[in-house]
């Protein structure tokens, strides 16, 4: 399997998944201890001490420049974590432009422009009933994301084929990419979209 | 659940970018002029409360389930949100194929539901399992539908290009049969229960 063409089938959620299972497990991790010491398990008098310590909070109010600064760099640290957190979360993907050079000099192609003109490829393959495709990954390395509806009964190898002879080289030659990997998702024996309300 | 997942870490990020901010100011605040703090947030009227309650007090202990719940929340949500899809063979080098555990489904109960001696049928499938469970037509007496059934189904199934191949399951549903050889005076029930997804 390529990595590339896997990585396409969908848009990553690494980072949003990390996040979300880390800061779960801390707060799961906080609560459990706090109900733990409140048990008594850590010991009955430990159940009975408040919960803002005085001991601990003379110890933060005496520690001096040391503690603010510690502070300080805690708050900037959580601070430009939550900014990248949130602007990572909350973009949508980025659909490259694919660029190449001809005899003229370079030439720009919208992501647009080459995923209408794979769509309009992938939907002459027959039993395609619906095509969408998109262009994901990076200037650099771009890769096809292609959702294709299948009508029932349609042979799976035989559009396999069509897909990799007809519109994938197309596309591979049109863009002058020697590489240019492809994630599809099959929708198999989908309703045709006539919907009658 | 991919879709939750984003939201869902733009607020963390938010939240936790607004703590770090609020807690930069504050205390550069309060070292800046002491007898001025705090600046926006009362923390330390928050802190004698707090040194009034205890571990053991119903507030910090509710608190604590709270934050223990909505943690475990979070941690199930991240593992939901990783991807359903069904792996099909390469057909070339640069191309992953996948397909949903909703469409083996349907193509399982489009197959099924066309067979003589079934009156309806529901399938759920996953990367592993295809359960069919199906309900024989009252006219038909065939003892050997279920066996047939599984036989297409494999089939069917090992047609199909996946990479993991799926173990299937069927089950007649007697008790519907029973039931529609003596029918009930009223109620229509659905011819096809439809498809319940997997996942």
């Amino acid at each position: 399997m390529s990595r590339s063409s896997h990585a396409a089938v969908a848009r990553p959620a690494t980072t949003e998944r990390t996040v979300t299972a880390v800061v779960g497990t801390l707060a799961l991790l906080a609560g459990l201890l706090a109900l733990v010491v409140g048990a008594g398990w850590l010991g009955a008098d430990r159940a009975t001490r408040p919960v803002a310590d005085p001991v601990a909070v003379d110890w933060l109010g005496g520690s001096g420049v040391l503690g603010r600064l510690l502070a300080v760099l805690l708050g900037l640290v959580l601070l430009v974590l939550g900014v990248r957190w949130a602007l990572r979360a909350s973009r949508p993907e980025h659909h490259p432009d694919v660029e190449f050079d001809d005899a003229e000099g370079e030439l720009r192609v919208s992501a647009r422009a080459v995923t209408e003109a794979v769509q309009d490829d992938a939907r002459g393959i027959d039993g395609v009933s619906r095509a969408r495709v998109t262009l994901v990954g990076s200037q650099e390395r771009p890769a096809l994301r292609l959702l294709l509806a299948l009508r029932r009964g349609t042979d799976i190898r035989m559009v396999w084929s069509a897909l990799e002879n007809r519109v994938l080289a197309r596309a591979r030659d049109a863009l002058g990419l020697e590489r240019l990997p492809a994630a599809v998702h099959l929708e198999l024996d989908a309703a045709e979209r006539h919907r009658v309300r | 659940m991919r879709a939750l997942i984003r939201i869902l870490t733009t607020l963390i990020g938010v939240a936790v970018a607004v703590v770090g901010a609020l807690t930069v100011i504050e205390v550069l605040w309060a070292w800046w002029r002491p007898a001025s703090a705090p600046l926006w947030i009362p923390w330390p009227q928050w802190l004698d409360q707090a040194s009034t309650l205890t571990w053991q007090g119903t507030g910090p202990r509710v608190t604590a389930a709270l934050v223990a719940l909505a943690g475990l929340l979070l941690v199930l949500l991240s593992a939901a949100a990783r991807r359903h899809h069904l792996a099909l063979h390469d057909p070339a080098p640069d191309v992953t194929v996948t397909t949903s555990s909703r469409s083996l489904a349907r193509v399982v109960g489009h197959r099924v539901r066309a067979e003589t001696g079934v009156r309806s049928a529901s399938v759920t499938a996953t990367r592993a399992h295809v359960t069919v469970r199906a309900a024989a037509a009252p006219t038909d007496g065939d003892d050997t539908l279920r066996a047939r059934l599984l036989e297409i189904v494999r089939d069917l199934v090992d047609d199909l290009p996946l990479r993991e191949k799926p173990r299937v399951t069927v089950t007649i549903d007697s008790s519907r049969e029973r039931r529609e050889r003596h029918p009930e005076p009223s109620g229509s029930r659905p011819a096809a229960p439809g498809l319940r997804p997997g996942s």
